[in-house]
């Protein structure tokens, strides 16, 4: 039976797409503190405004992450929320499962928390949403000791890196995402639960240019597969493309008639860099040209593969907008090896030349992004011991502001105003 | 047995990371880990992939709210019991993926999710897909709007997009419910962003009780905050803050940082409305989102001012541009002028940038279309 | 020679009863001891929570330390 009456939320009940509203009721069966998310809810539908409070000191003991505290303001209304913290539990890479361990991860939040999860966080973890302080350490007991997983985490600290189903499931994998991202997560577990950093870092993983987990939107540190060889071709599924054997983008687009498959429009009209042509049915690249943007590889991927000779390139310092407006990633080095042969040693050297900088330069809720800004891309790339190079920008800077150095200059900053007035008197 | 209070640290397990990953792939997965030569999108939200060993895999994409129940987890885990080995995989943008190894066990699936009710397919090729978003007001405590809510009255109303793949490109909604961007809508097609429009509220009650006063002077990015006296409820006076209000711009920083600062407010609070992002580097270079609508109410439980607001822009978007082209892609080629000419919002002072490194985004050339704007 | 760990947890353990916030960030801690890299002050500030004789606090975005009779928590506001 209800605990309170919802009826602006009961508007949310219909409609096609999965209703969160009906889903929360049918919980509330098992828990019932379900009730009191949904009065809650309905409270803050009515006054258009959240009724939850700031975190404070809750978590597991000796981890200063991957619990965050949330209190209601009303607990006396709705008190099976009284307390609602979250618990981020450290995903598998690529997020795949067996119903094993998800039952046994259901059983405990059935009997110690609120039966709610996000599947899955923003940033990758699963969330268990909402439960009291003196349930915490007996989730992480059995969800270490039963299930064998971890928590993730939150505050000044290594966010759980998470990465996309790569060489699983995708032709376009340049690196094996899922093998990289499990390997550093578990490189850096003291990062991850103990607070290191002036602020959070994020590190994601994407197999190819087409970035399906959005890394150079939202991670500090962006690993995006790339190849620096010619993208091989299938000539004669290039011809199965001419004649129409094949749906472009593997049949992408098939809800319109868009019309027959035209190569000079769709493909090679689109080419940012005009790098292709065709002679006769044969198509061409020139590849030293390619930019790899992947449009003709995502419309004909069945004549058209990334190149052999494959790795990452690393962008670093993308954020959401507090404080100094979003940032993308920007490119530091343009091509690695990730192989678990040397388990990805260019990009630890990397990701700790950045960590041992930033945790002496950064300031306070500052991330790395913006201590980059702020000392400038040319500093930050002696930081990282890279050779600037034409790759680094998109322009060169069109203001004549140099900050030249005492050392870089002819004869040094110091001069003699003697010899100056002897040649120049006032 | 079990966690004992007593002996916290007794067995204690720390720092073990993830469970493998390899463990949970489904066989055909585990066996061509590397091979995959193509795909193609049988059906919306149905995919095939191909392995050089000639092996196939048949992806079934369903939707899920992300603010999902154990017991719609348990359903899940019925379907991948039943047809999948009991394996099955999220997405990054809180899809539920279910997979088999061939054609035949394909149709027995697909009708287990239709059947289900809450699992619709779809979100696939030149769709809609499933909107990545935040908590909202069912569980954060900086929100200026709802999160769940706000995406289940936009995906009933776009919902034939989600399940169809009539669109010029792939259109990836999002919804923040702050300025954190915890979604990092920053770069969706078109984002659905929580603002708050007053300043914050000062409680001398509780400041010098739960606020470190310093970090909050220190929090605020435009120097609008400055330590001050201020008198609680009692008469007493009391070590606070005073706020600029005009250089206030609604990040809620502060809040972050101190408590007491509280700003959301039932008027002041609502949407915004940006577009134009992308992230994959295909053809055009990633791209931010463009705020076109700076404002739109808080409106539950149905939000229709947002609703008609996205589905407008979604649907002048579908019949104006070209294939391939993304809606930044699209704005870009007829120009922001024409953009807000076609869909009919109205442009304002408050759609031009005037923070920091604003000029980059100012017009600094003769080209420029004549629209309705020229008067 | 950087000084020894020891050593380390004495000062931080010193300076934190000594500072006029109770709640500090790792960053505040770099001026106590200069010549001790942030790497070698995060490991032993993390060993004095392990010890019980900090405790962290988390806004949920970012992390600091504080004795555990100065700590501002849920319970201070009285909830």
């Amino acid at each position: 039976m209800p605990k309170h009456d919802t009826p602006l939320l009961d508007q949310l009940e219909s409609g096609p797409w999965p209703s969160f509203v009906s889903d929360l009721k049918r919980q509330a069966e098992q828990n019932p503190q379900c009730w009191d998310i949904l009065g809650q809810l309905e409270l803050s539908y009515v006054d258009k405004i959240t009724h939850w409070k700031h975190g404070g000191i809750v978590g597991v003991f000796g981890y200063g992450g991957g619990i965050v505290g949330r209190y209601s303001d009303v607990p006396k209304q709705f008190p099976g929320v009284a307390h609602f913290h979250t618990v981020r539990v450290n995903q598998p890479s690529s997020k795949f499962y067996n119903t094993k361990v998800l039952r046994q991860i259901c059983e405990i939040w059935e009997r110690r928390g609120s039966g709610m999860t996000n599947m899955h966080g923003s940033t990758g973890d699963m969330v268990l949403l909402g439960t009291f302080t003196e349930q915490l350490e007996e989730i992480f007991y059995e969800l270490t000791h039963d299930v064998g997983v971890d928590l993730g985490g939150s505050g000044g600290n290594l966010r759980t890196p998470s990465c996309c189903l790569g060489k699983a499931r995708c032709e376009w994998a340049c690196y094996d995402t899922a093998a990289a991202c499990h390997h550093i997560t578990n490189a850096y577990q003291d990062e991850l639960h103990r607070p290191a950093f002036p602020y959070k870092f994020k590190t994601k993983f994407s197999g190819c240019p087409n970035d399906c987990v959005a890394a150079i939107a939202r991670s500090d540190l962006s690993v995006i597969g790339n190849w620096r060889d010619n993208i091989r071709i299938n000539q004669a599924e290039v011809k199965g493309y001419l004649k129409g054997d094949y749906a472009p983008s593997g049949g992408a687009f098939s809800g319109r008639d868009w019309g027959k498959f035209d190569i000079q429009k769709e493909v090679i009209a689109l080419c940012p860099t005009g790098c292709m042509w065709m002679e006769g049915d044969v198509l061409k690249i020139d590849d030293a040209e390619c930019t790899h943007c992947m449009h003709c590889i995502n419309v004909m991927p069945r004549a058209l593969r990334p190149g052999v000779v494959t790795g990452a390139t690393i962008l670093m310092g993308a954020k959401a907008p507090i404080l100094d407006g979003a940032q993308m990633s920007t490119l530091v080095v343009p091509f690695i090896k990730m192989d678990m042969e040397n388990e990805f040693a260019e990009y630890k050297a990397i990701i700790e030349k950045a960590w041992d900088w930033w945790m002496e330069e950064g300031k306070n809720r500052e991330r790395i992004g913006e201590t980059a800004q702020r000392v400038g891309l040319p500093a930050f790339l002696k930081v990282m011991e890279v050779e600037p190079i034409p790759q680094h920008v998109k322009e060169p800077r069109s203001n004549p502001y140099v900050f030249w150095k005492d050392e870089e200059v002819e004869g040094g900053f110091e001069r003699s105003l003697a010899e100056f007035r002897k040649k120049h008197p006032m | 047995m079990g966690y004992d209070p007593a002996n916290p640290m007794k067995d204690r397990i720390t720092d073990i990371g993830p469970p493998h990953y390899a463990q949970f792939y489904p066989q055909v997965i585990k066996d061509n880990h590397g091979k995959w030569l193509y795909h193609e999108i049988l059906k919306p939200g149905v995919l095939k992939h191909v392995s050089e060993s000639g092996a196939e895999c048949y992806t079934v994409r369903c939707a899920s709210a992300r603010l999902i129940s154990i017991s719609l987890i348990r359903d899940m885990c019925d379907i991948a019991d039943k047809h999948c080995d009991g394996v099955l995989r999220f997405t990054t943008r809180n899809n539920v993926e279910f997979m088999v190894d061939s054609a035949a066990k394909l149709q027995p699936l697909v009708d287990a999710c239709n059947a289900h009710g809450m699992l619709p397919i779809g979100g696939t090729g030149a769709s809609v897909s499933n909107p990545v978003h935040t908590q909202g007001w069912v569980h954060c405590h900086t929100p200026a709007t709802d999160a769940s809510g706000v995406v289940k009255a936009v995906m009933d109303e776009l919902f034939e997009y989600f399940t169809s793949m009539k669109l010029p490109a792939k259109v990836r909604v999002a919804l923040a419910c702050c300025l954190n961007m915890c979604g990092a809508v920053h770069c969706s097609d078109i984002a659905i962003l929580g603002v708050h429009r007053k300043p914050p509220l000062i409680d001398n009650d509780t400041i010098s009780a739960v606020c470190e006063l310093p970090l909050a002077v220190a929090a605020c990015p435009l120097g609008a905050i400055k330590p001050a006296k201020g008198i609680n409820s009692a008469g007493e006076e009391v070590k606070s803050v005073a706020i600029n209000n005009d250089r206030c711009m609604f990040c809620g920083n502060c809040y972050t940082m101190c408590p007491s600062l509280p700003l959301a407010d039932a008027e002041g609070d609502g949407i915004a409305i940006l577009v134009g992002g992308k992230i994959s580097n295909a053809r055009s270079m990633p791209k931010f989102s463009k705020m076109v609508i700076p404002f739109l109410p808080n409106t539950p439980p149905r939000w229709p001012e947002t609703v008609a607001a996205v589905k407008n822009i979604l649907e002048v978007y579908a019949k104006d541009a070209r294939k391939y082209e993304r809606v930044g892609e699209w704005a870009e080629r007829i120009g922001w002028e024409k953009f807000f000419e076609k869909c009919n919002i109205p442009f304002s002072d408050k759609c031009i940038d005037d923070y920091r490194l604003a000029y980059t985004t100012w017009r600094t050339s003769t080209q420029f279309k004549f629209t309705s704007h020229i008067k | 020679m950087a000084a020894d760990r020891e050593q380390i947890k004495a000062k931080i353990l010193e300076e934190m009863a000594k500072a006029k916030k109770p709640a500090l960030y790792l960053k505040d801690m770099h001026k106590w001891l200069e010549d001790v890299s942030p790497r070698e002050i995060k490991n032993a500030a993390n060993e004095l929570v392990k010890e019980s004789k900090l405790k962290f606090w988390s806004s949920g975005s970012s992390t600091m330390y504080t004795l555990p009779d100065r700590a501002k928590d849920e319970d201070a506001r009285g909830v």
